[in-house]
């Protein structure tokens, strides 16, 4: 009993986490319909960027700032010097697709060459814990969840009840109708992209104080976040979050029950078999998935 | 010499494999990112039962072939039902699992090729024997180069016949247009299967080449970076026609010996190359989508 509630406070956690970062891949693809691969280059560097700012004597409050600003200009940069003119040429979803997939190794070799391959750490010495009956909680995943409820919580004010979040929910619908209606659709999705770099750097921050980093760490939480999307529903913001939050917790079983190396089998062979029962994920409507590809 | 002759089998090994590549998403207009998990199947199959079951190079070869026909229809399966978006995030599913069962499916007190340590996991498997054809070992790089060059030949005659057949044309007609092929009454769903399949077999033929030629192999020739490598050969040589991989292929081998002339830090070379890959894929998509000898822009 005791065990079977830890591991749902440690997948809960790590879930938490997830949630930050699938929320980060939805913003830009709900909007935009990219496939922003990149953003997986954007979590691996925002740790660093902290690294360096902290390392030079910054306050850590404002190396943190400083790491979630970065990575949100960065992310608007991808879109202002890749996708956005792609988007005016009319490429396909293949093409931003493989656009991003470029971005992203020309981004982790960046970060590759100026911090070099090594793992980093942030955090020093023993983490703290705290007894809520039987089950111990760490300073680390209560930072996780904290800031996930902060931050999704801000998150989702901003998208369903501001003008802003209205406009990015309608680019998403009908972009062109967007566009008709006087929107400068391109306006919107720059905040969009921003959004989601941010995201991803807080998802990055909480997660490298936890089990440290490097700079290839991006790519296996940023594919447990799209399957997190995929499995839940891809047509909505809310659903990853549920998403990640089962798969955090299906993860955490996985890693007690076998072992920790089967947490991506068992997690893709999850999306396979979703795949094919639900295609349009386990909360979306019913609708036939040839409809809308 | 010796080193300019590996490096030409190299070309030969990524040619055939972005050759099966070109087929699913040059022709068929699947963009999958699981075909280096076929790659390591033929590998993989070459390997054990070469180590431990004496196996020569044709049927061990022929082995990995056909279990990489059999596990090709798990993304036909998905073929079927999705394009875009949801059929990459379903590819990268299979990848994900195969790379997963290479590296998880081991026991360090079990004899390598046994069931229950039959990958060797993440310490790969080393030590493979030189090819035989024939009763011939071909222990140089001579050879490999022979048999490369034989089996490359082979594949891009079979492919130039099976395109140019009105199988070839049916395949295009489906990539161009589906509904269209089905309202014709060609069933598009087998033809998926059909050349799903054949990309497969010959991923896992550039498998078993890789094999018999490096001698070692681990789970990372089914990793999302042997995928992006391969894809990188194919994005840049150009999809659509057979030109194009080879060219793609080429380049791509080339590129890290051209990148040696600078004097770039040892430390930092390999980074410098996967960088300029990434840079290449980025530009090329502004530029000229269908790559540097293709026809066919990606869909």
């Amino acid at each position: 009993m005791r065990s079977g509630l830890q591991l749902l406070v440690n997948g809960f956690a790590s879930g938490c986490a997830t949630a930050l970062l699938a929320v980060a891949f939805q913003l830009v693809y709900l909007p935009t319909g990219v496939f922003f691969v990149a953003i997986a280059a954007i979590y691996a560097v925002a740790p660093f960027l902290l690294m360096s700012a902290v390392s030079r004597g910054i306050p850590v409050w404002l190396g943190i700032a400083f790491s979630v600003t970065s990575c949100a200009v960065l992310a608007l940069l991808t879109e202002w010097a890749s996708h956005g003119r792609l988007s005016k040429l009319g490429a396909s979803s293949t093409v931003h697709l493989v656009a991003s997939l470029g971005n992203y190794i020309l981004l982790v070799q960046l970060i590759a060459i100026v911090w070099g391959n090594n793992p980093f750490t942030i955090r020093a010495g023993l983490d703290t814990t705290a007894h809520m009956g039987t089950v111990v909680v760490t300073g680390t995943q209560l930072t996780m969840i904290v800031v996930a409820l902060i931050v999704l919580g801000g998150m989702f004010l901003l998208l369903l009840r501001s003008n802003i979040g209205l406009r990015l929910r309608a680019l998403a619908e009908n972009p062109m109708q967007f566009a008709l209606h006087g929107f400068n659709a391109n306006s919107y999705r720059l905040i969009a992209f921003g959004l989601s770099g941010s995201l991803a750097a807080a998802a990055s921050l909480v997660t490298a104080n936890d089990v440290g980093f490097n700079a290839n760490s991006g790519l296996s939480p940023f594919l447990v976040a799209v399957v997190a999307v995929i499995t839940a529903g891809r047509r909505s913001l809310i659903a990853p979050v549920v998403g990640a939050l089962m798969l955090g917790i299906l993860r955490a079983q996985v890693a007690w029950v076998w072992s920790s190396r089967w947490q991506d089998a068992v997690t893709f062979g999850l999306l396979v078999v979703v795949l094919l029962i639900w295609p349009e994920g386990i909360l979306a409507g019913k609708s036939r998935v040839e409809a809308s590809t | 010499m010796n080193y300019a002759l590996h490096i030409l089998v190299y070309f030969e090994i990524y040619a055939i494999f972005a050759l099966s590549l070109n087929l699913v998403v040059g022709y068929c207009g699947l963009f999958t990112l699981s075909h280096a998990g076929y790659f390591a199947i033929g590998a993989y199959t070459y390997a054990i039962l070469s180590v431990s079951k004496g196996f020569a190079f044709l049927p061990a070869t022929l082995a990995g072939c056909l279990i990489a026909g059999i596990g090709s229809l798990a993304v036909s399966l998905f073929a079927w039902r999705f394009r875009g978006d949801t059929f990459v995030v379903a590819t990268l599913a299979v990848q994900a699992v195969i790379f997963s069962t290479l590296n998880n499916w081991f026991s360090v007190s079990d004899p390598v090729g046994s069931f229950s340590n039959l990958t060797n996991g993440p310490y790969g498997i080393s030590a493979i024997p030189h090819t035989r054809v024939w009763g011939y070992s071909t222990d140089s790089a001579i050879a490999m180069l022979v048999i490369g060059g034989v089996l490359l030949c082979v594949c891009l005659f079979c492919f130039q016949r099976l395109l140019a057949s009105p199988w070839g044309r049916l395949v295009r007609a489906m990539r161009d247009d589906e509904l269209a092929a089905r309202s014709l009454g060609k069933n598009t769903r087998l033809v998926k299967v059909q050349a799903i399949g054949i990309a497969c077999v010959t991923a896992a033929i550039a498998g078993s080449l890789y094999a018999a030629h490096v001698r070692y192999i681990d789970p990372s020739l089914a990793s999302f970076n042997e995928n992006i490598l391969v894809l990188a050969m194919l994005v840049v040589g150009g999809t659509g026609n057979l030109r194009g991989p080879l060219v793609g292929a080429a380049l791509l081998t080339c590129m890290p010996e051209v990148l040696r002339l600078i004097a770039f830090p040892d430390a930092l070379s390999a980074n410098i190359r996967l960088l300029v890959y990434g840079l290449t894929l980025s530009i090329l998509m502004h530029t000229r989508p269908q790559g540097v000898a293709g026809e066919y822009r990606l869909q």
